[in-house]
């Protein structure tokens, strides 16, 4: 089969500030392509998508083989010991495991995240969002709202003190330093300060675990220490997860919010109706995980023979599930392209799906709906006061900045 | 309270077990394993109501109070 004549570079800087054209180009002309820019197949309609999730040929185990490779090049002989103890704690986090691995993590975690745990925040995530909001008398949305407010959310539900959650922030920025950084001469500077920051982070979170071990209270952390049919977490294992969390949390969350804001203003229709009808926040919050939501690529590692619509896929190669692009797929939602605030259904996809859906997707959801609640109805002038720019960033859709008027 | 889904409509979005994944359980493949017709535990009715409600298909139904 002869590739089609179709640009799949997704990091051209059209491509970086509207993707959209060119997933609708691969979605329909090829669906399941071998892209030799990014060495990897690319899945684009919904149903591929969907079903790579259940494909037991394609894992998210991707850190430990790298970690493998690392120790058997000898990290001793001028390698870095901080960079290892990073990986190793990235490489435990369930995101990237397979099970059975995945499902005592996912197991264990699960506690921590029930429904009622998740709506008992609902008051505290309010406050937090009113504090940030009546103090914002216009400027960059993200620095002022949407960055701060999660990282915030996952230190108070941690049960870190008030003073530290600052700190939350610097870590969870170095994890996405670490985590998604390639590196390069002139990054290496930051990447080195990154793992000294992190180690400080494994520091700080053993403390942490020690001290509630001591005295457990009504958090997070004492939840996720719990033990399930007689397993537990162990100590590496919970700083592991606390990172995980703070990880995961943050940018996307972040991400979230500030792409709904844009959508919303971009839409001036839909802003006025959500105004007008703010019990739509729900359904609201889905159409615009949709629309455009916070991760374009996941990806996965195939460990076994597979075929996809009548291509094989071999082991060792890679796969990326283009969610943003299997959101807009005519063949599963009418009207993709269309904004619709009262969309339902909305199968969106924008939290993966099955065993592997965001732990995490009942938190984001709520942050998410009290933040773009509040900031559409305490922000009445609010208005593009520049046009945003998109990080040229292959996995998340992310702004640089939002800047906005709010008109007080 | 009782709760069932309809296998049929299911789509394995897993929203449900995120919720909570032992009154929502998940086969292998991410499908609900809640089946035809179960009883909520006494006092977790509200916690039922929201992973029902997460359901972004609506597999999931209330069957009774």
């Amino acid at each position: 089969m002869t590739s089609v004549e179709i640009e799949d570079d997704l990091l051209t800087p059209e491509a970086t500030a509207d993707p959209y054209g060119l997933f609708a180009r691969l979605r329909e002309h090829d669906p399941v392509r071998w892209s030799a820019r990014h060495r990897a197949w690319l899945l684009t309609r919904y149903d591929d998508v969907s079903a790579a999730f259940q494909n037991k040929a394609l894992s998210n185990d991707r850190v430990r083989p790298l970690l493998a490779a690392r120790r058997a090049q000898g990290s001793g002989s001028g390698g870095r010991p901080a960079a290892d103890r990073v990986l190793e704690l990235i490489g435990e986090w369930m995101v990237v495991s397979d099970p059975p691995a995945h499902t005592r993590l996912r197991r264990l975690a699960a506690g921590a995240f029930k429904g009622q745990r998740i709506s008992a925040m609902g008051e505290q995530i309010t406050e937090l969002v009113d504090e940030l909001v009546e103090g914002f008398t216009g400027g960059d949305l993200i620095s002022e709202i949407a960055y701060p407010l999660p990282a915030t959310v996952i230190a108070t539900m941690l049960g870190a003190p008030v003073a530290d959650r600052d700190r939350f922030r610097e870590w969870s920025d170095e994890l996405a330093l670490v985590a998604f950084g390639t590196g390069g001469d002139a990054r290496a500077e930051r990447h080195e300060r990154a793992l000294r920051g992190l180690r400080e982070m494994d520091g700080y979170f053993r403390e942490l675990i020690a001290l509630r071990r001591r005295e457990p209270r009504e958090d997070m952390l004492t939840a996720l220490m719990a033990a399930e049919e007689g397993d537990r977490l162990s100590d590496d294992e919970l700083v592991s997860m606390c990172a995980l969390l703070l990880f995961a949390g943050h940018e996307t969350t972040t991400n979230s919010i500030a792409n709904a804001t844009l959508a919303l203003l971009r839409h001036p229709d839909q802003l006025a109706r959500l105004r007008a009808e703010p019990e739509l926040i729900a359904p609201a919050v889905e159409e615009l995980l949709r629309f455009d939501g916070p991760i374009k690529v996941l990806n996965r590692w195939v460990v076994a023979e597979t075929e996809i619509r009548g291509r094989r896929i071999s082991p060792g190669e890679r796969v990326h599930l283009v969610l943003s692009a299997a959101n807009r797929d005519p063949e599963k939602f009418a009207d993709p392209d269309t904004l619709d605030l009262s969309r339902r259904p909305n199968p969106q996809i924008a939290f993966g799906k099955g065993i592997h859906a965001c732990i995490g997707a009942q938190l984001a959801r709520m942050e998410t709906r009290i933040a773009v609640a509040r900031i559409v109805e305490r922000l009445p002038g609010l208005a593009l006061a520049a046009e945003p720019r998109w990080k040229p960033s292959l996995a998340s859709r992310s702004l640089e900045e939002l800047r906005v008027e709010v008109g007080r | 309270m009782r709760i069932g889904v309809d296998p049929d409509v299911c789509e394995a979005h897993g929203q449900c077990s995120v919720v909570d994944f032992e009154l929502f359980p998940l086969d292998d493949d991410g499908y609900s394993a809640v089946g035809p017709d179960r009883e909520v535990p006494a006092g977790e009715e509200g916690t039922a109501r929201i992973g029902v409600d997460a359901c972004p298909v609506r597999a999931l139904r209330v069957l009774s109070e």
